[in-house]
């Protein structure tokens, strides 16, 4: 387990304060993680999550803020669903324990703690000592199981203390503690009707397991203790009838693990980050949008900037930002990295469009200029009446 | 996937401001005309079609919207129309028949098949579950559900899993056909908007494609899945029309409540119906390739073979058995390796990719000789060798198998040798067969080898009615069952995210 760093420097926070600018802030949770995932490559997305500045709104109100809204009919099928397995004492969660853990959960006692506690930090530190005295007691092999609902997982995130709230966690199944993740979309003749959202519940799911680890490792208990499947419990058919899965989640694990590793220390973005980039102008709803888009693309630039779109369109707040970015300067990532990877030592898409022509290439554009001269001149054989060409405009 | 070519497409598209052409030739077929839908969901609600627009492309729509989708009676009494229609649709297709011989066999084929044209690959998807939803309906209250609605269901259940066969044009997702057709400057995530795809394919003049797709992108909506700005709307008119209706189902009641909500899908509709029908109109202009008439065939078939079964009451599995899974696997893996070869046998510009990757070599005939003497076993048998000079130089090994384009159905060709010529290469190749004119090329004719092929690769044993037990499962997939308990269920109450703390919990 890696060494954590709890203790942070007042110069630390007035760094990221000033990085964030006038930026939203955003508490890092399992999904913004799970999104983090998918973009931690990028030095501006690491620099943004590090200053817990949440991407999704610091272009708000501009043409390139990103549709990540959702339908109200869909966030209330997921309360609704949520509120069903909490209904009459759990006894909807506890049919679904029983019946898919093989444990009987009629008579285990259900703690839930999202009641009782305040909506803020205090209430989140609580709910995570609540939540690790339960996970030690494993030690004492209860009589009877217990389930945590909205058990908190506390984690240092690039050396900033984080809190996680998991759906569900069962204590003392077979010795073992069983994490949980509700979703609100159906299984259909055992079949997900979402894989993509399958794929990210088990992602969290394996957040969780990790989380708990760290917890029971901490508490000097055997990490192990915490089961690798974890239990996603869904609707079943057109209904909401819940039903239980569980899934191995060993090697999204250790794929989290490393990703965590990977978020830089605050300490480290506050040394190195220059002391004028800030997303506090990109932020700024009050600007002309024009002069908000040109701030952020600054601060890209003096970043760096990783966009890959499969991975940036449905997890950034900043990908429409980025995609017009490269699209300005050309830059072949704009078609995804394998297309970039491909093309070292060329520096824009003008210029690969000039050796498709059968440009003379220079000494470090020479591997690649022979394949795209090929794939031009072959492609001008085979299409020999190209369309009419526009100019781009200036 | 070429990576050069994809390269060249990028630099050329960034720089020349509109979408290029992967192929020179379309590649499925497009009846005329194909039925069209368009559908609207509910957020969230995978079963629950809020609107269904049908009819024919570049024609009117008819439009089933069911006012609260989530109401077992109002839904499925908005949907028996389209429901009907479909039904009608296809029995009348199914019902004039052709005779194919094959050998000594006859058998009759459906001269024709109801081809059904939609937006995007997630309409596919959605089709699927609606079809999955209503092929094994309940009775409700000693009442059975209208025979309509339970055989539009089969059949939206075959067509959806069909769409999986390589190739097939039985139902067309025009993301899918554009993809296929058109390089652009966006990746597969983004070519799920066809409107983003078409802006590019054709921008506005003077407006690069960049700019014309993204302004598409980020102004219209395609469906199935309903975006925030859409539901916020749907939402009021829904908590209206439910508090004018007072729990009413009759028609009697409702058809006056319903206007405003069915104005609203119809906004929602009409661009993408247009664009649907611009998009047919573009691609259908291109000539067909030589085999596209051959994989409807195929496509007449299996929709004949379907179209008897259901009328005839019967039912499928909803979870393949082992065995089946493997048949499927295969029926799917062998139409994709012929439709590849078709398509870059007779389209030279889907033929790029294989020559930049090594897997196919293009060069004038140098020499003939279709005297070669070559011992098989015991006996002499004569046997034709060419020598073929490439532009570009070539690495192959020796004994490498290649099919002359010209008879990709045929034959094969072995690599002899490869020496050096200039700037590209010399491949001495030997015909496999007896050399027969139609098997040869001539001297100085500029052709292709490949390793495509239409050809079969051999009879294959079905799989063995007893799987061995590392392919059996603990207990038998569970025959088909209606999943519509807890359909009649009273709909959960919107949420508006802004007015929960953390919204994302539920994404």
């Amino acid at each position: 387990m890696p060494a954590r760093r709890n203790h942070v420097d007042p110069r630390v926070d007035a760094a990221l304060e000033r990085v964030r600018g006038r930026a939203s802030t955003l508490r890092p949770s399992v999904r913004r993680l799970a999104a983090f995932a998918d973009v931690h490559a990028c030095p501006t997305a690491a620099v943004a999550f590090a200053a817990r500045v949440d991407t999704n709104r610091v272009l708000t109100g501009t043409t390139l803020e990103m549709p990540f809204g959702q339908s109200p009919f869909a966030i209330g099928r997921g309360v609704a669903f949520e509120a069903l397995l909490r209904r009459h004492g759990h006894a909807e969660l506890r049919r679904v324990l029983t019946e898919g853990l093989g444990v009987d959960f009629s008579q285990a006692g259900i703690e839930n703690l999202r009641e009782g506690y305040q909506p803020n930090t205090t209430g989140l530190k609580l709910r995570a000592s609540v939540t690790r005295s339960r996970m030690a007691e494993i030690i004492a092999s209860p009589a009877e199981p217990v389930v945590l609902d909205g058990a908190v997982l506390r984690a240092d995130v690039g050396g900033l203390p984080a809190f996680f709230e998991a759906d569900e966690m069962a204590i003392g199944v077979g010795g073992e503690i069983v994490v949980g993740e509700n979703k609100s979309w159906p299984v259909v003749d055992g079949r997900p009707t979402d894989e993509d959202a399958l794929g990210s519940a088990l992602d969290q799911a394996a957040t969780y397991v990790l989380l708990g680890r760290r917890t029971l490792d901490d508490a000097g208990v055997d990490p192990d203790r915490v089961s690798s499947n974890a239990v996603l419990v869904t609707p079943r058919n057109t209904g909401l009838t819940a039903v239980l899965h569980r899934q191995n989640v060993d090697g999204r694990v250790r794929r989290i693990e490393r990703l965590l590793s990977a978020v830089p220390h605050v300490a480290d973005i506050a040394t190195s980050v220059p002391a004028d980039v800030t997303f506090d102008v990109a932020a700024d709803t009050s600007l002309p949008e024009q002069e908000r888009v040109d701030a952020f693309a600054e601060v890209s630039d003096r970043l760096g900037r990783v966009y890959e779109p499969a991975s940036c369109l449905s997890s950034c707040g900043f990908a429409w930002a980025c995609r017009q970015c490269a699209f300005a300067t050309g830059d072949p990532a704009l078609s995804g990295g394998v297309v970039a990877r491909a093309l070292p030592g060329v520096v824009s898409l003008s210029r690969v469009a000039e050796l498709s022509h059968g440009a003379p290439a220079s000494a470090v554009e020479a591997p690649v200029a022979g394949p795209l001269a090929r794939a031009g001149r072959l492609y001008d054989e085979a299409v020999p009446v190209p369309a009419p060409r526009r100019r781009r405009p200036a | 996937m070429s990576t050069a070519m994809e390269a060249m497409f990028a630099g050329r598209i960034h720089q020349d401001g509109h979408a290029l052409r992967r192929t020179t030739l379309r590649h499925t077929n497009l009846t005329d005309p194909a039925l069209g839908i368009c559908l609207w969901r509910l957020g969230g609600e995978r079963f629950r079609a809020a609107a269904v627009a049908w009819g024919p492309i570049g024609g009117p729509y008819k439009l089933a919207v069911a006012g609260e989708p989530r109401n077992r009676d109002l839904y499925f009494s908005a949907l028996l129309p389209f429901a009907a229609d479909l039904c009608k649709r296809i029995r009348r297709v199914a019902a004039t028949q052709v005779a194919r011989q094959r050998g000594r066999h006859t058998d009759y084929l459906p001269a024709d098949a109801l081809q059904i044209v939609v937006p995007n690959r997630t309409t596919v998807a959605a089709l699927g579950l609606l079809g999955r939803y209503l092929a094994y309906l309940s009775d409700r209250g000693g009442v059975a559900p209208d025979p309509a609605l339970v055989e539009a269901g089969k059949h939206l259940r075959f067509y959806a899993r069909h769409a999986r066969v390589p190739g097939q044009a039985l139902l067309v997702p025009l993301d899918r056909l554009l993809a296929e057709h058109w390089a652009t400057l966006l990746s597969p995530f983004e070519q799920a908007n066809l409107a983003a795809v078409d802006a590019q394919i054709d921008p506005p003049r003077g407006v690069h494609a960049f700019d014309s797709g993204f302004a598409a992108e980020a102004s219209a909506r395609i469906g199935p899945e309903p975006t925030e700005d859409i539901d916020r709307i749907t939402d009021e008119l829904l908590a209206r029309f439910n508090e004018a209706r007072g729990g009413a189902t009759e028609p009697a009641t409702i058809g006056p409540l319903i206007a405003p909500i069915e104005a609203h899908y119809r906004r929602l509709v009409d661009p993408v119906w247009a664009l649907m029908a611009r998009v047919v109109d573009r691609e259908r202009a291109l000539p067909a390739a030589p085999s596209v008439p051959r994989r409807f065939e195929v496509d007449r078939e299996a929709f004949g073979r379907r179209v008897d079964w259901v009328t005839g009451g019967g039912r499928y599995r909803t979870t393949d058995t082992p065995r089946q899974a493997a048949m499927t696997l295969r029926r799917l893996e062998e139409p994709l390796a012929r439709y590849e070869a078709e398509k870059a046998i007779e389209d030279p510009a889907a033929m790029v990719p294989y020559l930049l990757d090594g897997e196919a070599v293009r060069g004038v005939v140098a020499s003939l000789n279709d005297q070669y003497r070559v011992r098989f076993r015991v006996k002499a048998v004569r046997r034709a060798i060419i020598a073929l000079d490439t532009d570009d130089p070539v690495i192959l090994p020796l004994g490498k198998k290649l099919w002359w384009t010209a008879t990709a159905h045929d034959h094969h060709w072995e690599v002899q040798d490869v020496t050096a010529n200039g700037a590209g290469s010399r491949i001495t190749l030997m015909l496999y067969a007896a050399p027969t004119p139609a098997r040869l090329p001539g001297v100085g004719d500029r052709i292709t080898f490949s390793v495509l092929h239409t050809s079969s690769d051999g009879y294959r044993l079905p799989p063995p009615q007893n799987p061995p037990w590392t392919h059996t499962s603990a207990a038998p997939p569970a025959p088909p069952e209606p999943i519509d308990a807890g359909d009649g269920d009273p709909p959960a109450a919107a949420v508006d995210g802004a007015t929960l703390p953390d919204p994302g919990v539920y994404a």
